[in-house]
């Protein structure tokens, strides 16, 4: 078989595999909007799969007429893209710094950093210092305990590292300063990873609630998810439901939920395609050579 | 003479210490400030007289946790649970993104990114009732299908050995996709011209991918293993806890889902705290050996 | 580089970023007492701080801290005594791990906090930190101290002292079965009345399959929810003298468990039987939230369940319209089948008690948050926050309210979280016993009135109350939540295991119970029933 005959059947095989990987992925999504725009006779029997039955828009007329959804969504925006940035800047900082193997004390740094994967004094200490610092009930709480993942910035050292150490030493015998070399060579030449940590960052601090579930007991401050996982949770706890009786139990809609779900992740799933530029094509061959 | 050279060096390089200067004061603060909660696990704690106030007991906590059999039964099922994804998990955003990177057609190539990460951002409560509709025995999709065809149902969650099956397809389906994006970044540093050179000299696409693209990449590779292995005792609590039910808890019991019900439901913070600690000294060990093997292996480490 | 060096380079770098850390934290202070201060007005409130429950429900237009109701209690009890009544949402479904920061953070802890987890009750009041009641509450809260009663105050008590004041408990019957009318009927079965006939009507609705499913019949609707099970085990439970009773049960979170009583292993036995007789759904050890039985019985294919009395007649899921709507002529019909050896329909029922509410020792406002729930108790206060107001949410029918049925939903709203509100009391209260039955009935549309009546009088015939002794078990406050799950997974195993194989492991799993503290609740039992009965 010739080189060519053999590319082509790998190209058509990946491409099939792929479809079928892209359809798994893709169908519990698409039952979860088909459930949004089902109503709930058809839900609770359970007909609805990939299609909605007795299509109605009432859960999303529902959800963008609750002006706390869509404040609370401004805020979660204005939240994530406060956090991303401020984490960005602290993890490039720090991985700069220790990206530099001459750096003396290096070790020391990294352990300290490391060491904080592992150990953590807990769910009570942690929320004491938020006292302390006076964060409760501020947009801090949610900002500054998340501030540096040590496992991004270790994924961050080892992009830098992967830059030919050629173009900083070039740099460096032209005179330019350490920032000025993280800002002219490194930073550019690191798009792609940058690129991939701020989505990491955004998605994290998307997602998480945990840490509002402690420190905020504003409702302004609540985030997207924070709202979304106690419509979820208010649900599923059949045997609270129990010791509270039947007149007290509120059920949610299916309907409603499936709407706030779609609701809170489409804004977050269109990120990706606004980064991909950075991921398609290789940024490095054209930089090395000019 | 060393003054000099130390005042040469600080010259040349105090803007690296001023970089670092915030994020250190960020982990005294925020990771080192609450720390000193570990010593909850040596303590009887009392939630009013708080952490300081409380009576020590020594390593009672230790005793009592390393005397429950339960305790030894999710440490098992956490290792054997990160062992099998270490296999089946770990390389399979790696393979999903070397397939992604050799499509060449960029519009699907962009489509097929952007759908293969949606599970990613599905919660697991939801997750959960999907995979009961999908994988149950009586109703669900798979076992409607094999009952269609004349098939016998197979117990995929309430049969202990078909549901580490399932554990780790979900697993994969949730995370692969996501995974792949930091392959993906990686594989874009790659020079360019290796693969046109590669191509003149009539190399395959699989000589392509083992001798240009996976040696690319390799840094990436060994960074995430290294931290995989480093967390092979902890485990996260949502999927061993959602995908598990009772029928199944000899395997789906694991240290986070023990310490839940053990720990934070019985308002046991001290057993809580224990078995933390516990963790972290045997994933720090875990964590530093691997960074060691592969310095000495492949001279790739992360510290 | 060397150790040496880097030893050097280290100590001075962090010193400074000490410095700098207080630096910060001084920052972080100044700005947060600007924004502290905002808000309040005319001579200095007191700010009474009171928990409520969030569940993410809260109608568009309000918020959980500021609804109807908050305002209805700042003008009603707030103003006239000049407090500033302040609402602390706590997330349902993590209550007991954020009460428990809050505790422990002191300073940010409601005046008045509550749960329903008897454990953590117990707990708080062994390590101190709950403000002892008994005297306070002849003083500032004689209202409330008549509405709930001694047999509910007694649950809030620790060592003789009041720790907290229980919530009371209105609708104490728990449990009612359900068969499919139209199945018995098309059969020319009778309605079964005991265990043997329900034997009988199952087998007869999985060889016949009145419902035309095409196999997918499932005879006994079970899930992972303790309103499945719980009528059947109890009813194998045999008949128990005072000590079996009080040292042999096992109260694991609120409830008694009967995983000691003798009759338990047939209860499981007869369970396993079912199951390996394919009368049983197949996945309930997986429903953990009864989606999936839910689901079955909408579809018609379930012929008898037990439930939570009248749970088929509330509106809330639709479940009966809905079966009504996917199989035509479908009807249910309430039914007690479960009888034990005396021939009784033994169930298990709720003790008066609700939720625990609570003032910690750290509080400086107890007095006022007496008052507070003195004023709930006090008057028509307690009335108009579950009932809202007279013929725009309900209509008096013989001093009965009944709920307005064409209310809009800003009315409706109205009511949002009056039940997380009105923690004194769980379940509406009309004005007596006579009349909160009626009112609870009259919750359900008209149509199911008669079904529900019957229902709630089945949920009441011979029920086993709850054991208790006048002090807490301390092993059942460490070891309640593991055993209660360890209790879930026996039922589970045991009920799918292959009757071959039904001794050994049943052995085997009651060893493991014990030895997970179920042995040491027994102990701990055992010893204070020979105190008690010293006396």
């Amino acid at each position: 078989m010739s080189e060519r005959a053999s590319n082509r059947i790998f190209d058509i095989l990946n491409v099939l595999i792929i479809i079928v990987v892209i359809l798994v992925c893709l169908l519990p999504f698409v039952h979860i909007i088909a459930i949004s725009l089902s109503s709930s006779r058809p839900i609770m029997s359970g007909l609805v799969t990939f299609f909605p039955r007795e299509f109605t828009f009432e859960a999303y007329t529902k959800v963008f007429s609750d002006m706390s959804m869509i404040r609370s969504l401004g805020f979660t925006i204005m939240l994530t893209i406060l956090a991303t940035v401020l984490s960005m800047a602290m993890t490039i900082a720090v991985a700069y710094s220790l990206s530099k193997k001459e750096l003396r004390g290096r070790k020391w740094f990294m352990l300290i950093i490391v060491v904080t994967m592992f150990f953590s004094g807990g769910i009570i200490p942690d929320y004491i210092l938020i006292r302390n610092l006076h964060l409760l009930d501020t947009v801090w709480a949610l900002v500054l305990p998340g501030l540096i993942s040590p496992f991004y910035m270790i994924i961050l050292i080892s992009f830098f590292n992967s830059i030919p150490k050629s173009l900083e030493e070039a740099a460096e015998i032209d005179g330019t300063t350490h920032l000025g070399t993280l800002f002219r060579v490194i930073l550019p030449l690191s798009l792609p990873s940058l690129a991939t940590l701020s989505l990491f960052y955004a998605v994290g601090r998307w997602n998480g609630f945990q840490d509002a579930l402690m420190y905020i007991n504003r409702p302004d401050l609540y985030p997207l998810q924070l709202k979304l996982y106690q419509m979820i949770q208010n649900n599923q706890v059949s045997e609270l439901m129990q010791q509270e009786g039947l007149g007290m139990a509120q059920l949610m809609p299916e309907s409603l939920k499936a709407a706030s779900v779609v609701f809170s992740t489409v804004p977050i799933l269109i990120v990706y395609p606004f980064l991909q530029r950075y991921f398609i094509s290789g940024m490095m061959a054209g930089a090395v050579k000019g | 003479m060393k003054a000099v050279k130390n005042t040469t060096y600080l010259r040349r390089n105090w803007q690296l210490y001023a970089l670092l200067m915030l994020p250190v004061i960020y982990f005294l603060i925020f990771k080192y400030g609450p720390m000193y909660g570990v010593q909850i696990a040596f303590k009887e704690f009392n939630f009013f007289e708080g952490i300081a106030g409380s009576e020590w007991v020594g390593l009672d906590i230790f005793r009592e946790v390393f005397q429950n059999n339960d305790f030894f039964k999710a440490l098992r099922n956490t290792l054997l649970l990160n062992l099998l994804d270490l296999i089946i998990s770990f390389p399979a955003p790696l393979i999903l993104a070397i397939m992604l990177y050799e499509l060449r057609i960029i519009w699907f190539k962009k489509f097929a990114q952007t759908i293969l990460y949606v599970p990613h951002f599905i919660s697991w409560v939801i997750i959960g009732g999907i995979v009961l509709q999908v994988f149950g025995t009586e109703s669900g999709f798979i076992n409607n299908l094999l009952t269609g065809m004349g098939l016998d149902a197979i117990p995929f969650l309430s049969n202990k050995h078909y549901w580490l099956i399932t554990y780790l397809l979900v697993g994969v389906w949730q995370s692969a996709g996501w995974g792949t994006i930091l392959y993906l970044a990686a594989l874009t540093g790659i020079n360019k011209e290796l693969f046109e050179a590669a191509e003149v000299d009539g190399a395959g696409r699989f000589k392509k991918i083992f001798h240009i693209s996976l040696p690319g990449i390799k840094t990436t590779i060994a960074t995430l293993l290294i931290i995989n292995l480093g967390n092979m005792i902890s485990i996260g609590f949502d999927r061993p806890f959602i995908v598990g039910n009772v029928a199944v808890r000899d395997y789906s019991e694991v240290l986070s889902t023990f310490v839940y019900r053990v720990g934070i439901e019985s308002g046991q913070i001290s057993l809580a705290t224990a078995v933390g600690l516990f963790q972290a000294l045997v994933g720090l060990i875990f964590l530093l050996g691997a960074n060691y093997a592969s310095k000495k292996l492949a001279d790739e480490s992360i510290l | 580089m060397t150790t040496r060096g880097s030893k050097k380079w280290a100590s001075p770098a962090i010193a400074v970023l000490m410095a700098s850390t207080m630096l910060l934290s001084a920052c972080s202070s100044k700005e947060d007492t600007a924004s502290g201060n905002a808000g309040s007005g005319s001579p200095e409130p007191a700010t009474l701080k009171v928990e409520v429950f969030d569940r993410g429900n809260t109608p568009s237009g309000y918020t959980i801290s500021d609804s109807y109701l908050t305002r209805l209690v700042q003008e009603r009890f707030g103003k006239p005594n000049n407090i500033d009544v302040e609402f602390v949402p706590v997330p349902r479904s993590e209550e007991i791990q954020k009460l428990n920061v809050l505790m422990a953070s002191k300073s940010e802890v409601p005046d008045i906090v509550f749960t329903y987890d008897s454990g953590t009750f117990n707990r708080y009041a062994e390590q101190g930190g709950l403000t002892d009641l008994t005297e306070l509450i002849d003083e500032y809260a004689p209202n409330l101290k008549k509405f709930l009663g001694e047999d509910t105050l007694a649950y809030g008590q620790y060592n003789g002292k009041q720790f907290a004041l229980p919530g009371r408990r209105l609708v104490l019957g728990k449990y009612a079965g359900y068969v499919r009318q139209d199945w018995l009927d098309k059969l020319g079965l009778p309605a079964p009345t005991n265990t043997e006939e329900l034997y009988t009507t199952l087998k007869a609705f999985k060889e016949q399959d009145p419902g035309n499913t095409g196999g997918k019949v499932i005879p006994f609707g079970v899930s992972l929810a303790a309103a499945q099970y719980e009528p059947l085990i109890w009813s194998f439970i045999k008949p128990l003298t005072d000590e079996q009773r009080y040292t042999l049960t096992q109260q694991l979170g609120s409830s008694d468990y009967p995983a000691l009583l003798p009759g338990f292993e047939d209860a499981l036995k007869f369970m396993n039987k079912l199951y390996n007789e394919g009368l049983m759904s197949k996945d309930f050890g997986l429903d953990k939230d009864k989606k999936q039985l839910w689901q079955s019985l909408q579809n018609g294919l379930v012929g008898f369940y037990t439930e939570d009395a009248g749970e088929p007649y509330f509106t809330w899921n639709d479940f009966y319209e809905n079966l009504q709507t996917n199989v035509p002529g479908a009807s249910i019909t309430p039914v007690d089948t479960f009888t034990n050896a005396a021939g009784e329909h033994a169930k298990p029922a709720y003790a008066p008690n609700a939720m625990y509410v609570m003032i910690p020792k750290s509080s400086s406002n107890a007095v006022a948050a007496l008052k507070y729930l003195d004023w709930m108790a006090s008057d028509t206060n307690l009335f108009d926050i579950q009932f809202g107001v007279e013929n725009e949410n309900y209509t008096l029918e013989n001093g009965v309210p009944v709920v307005k049925p064409d209310a809009t939903s800003e009315i409706t709203d109205r009511l949002y979280n009056f039940g997380d509100i009105a923690v004194i009391v769980n379940g509406k209260f009309a004005g007596d016993d006579a009349k909160n039955e009626a009112a609870y009935i009259a919750q359900t549309p008209e149509k199911f009135q008669a079904d529900m009546k019957k229902s709630v009088e089945i949920s009441n015939v011979d029920t086993i109350q709850p054991v208790r002794f006048g002090h807490p078990i301390e092993a059942e406050a460490k070891y309640g939540t593991a055993l209660a799950d360890k209790f879930q997974e026996i039922i589970v195993k045991m009920t799918m295991i292959k009757p071959e194989q039904f001794e050994s492991t049943y052995d085997s799993m009651i060893k493991d119970y014990m030895a997970s503290g179920g042995q040491a609740i027994l102990d701990e039992r055992t010893a204070a029933y020979k105190e008690m009965t010293s006396k």
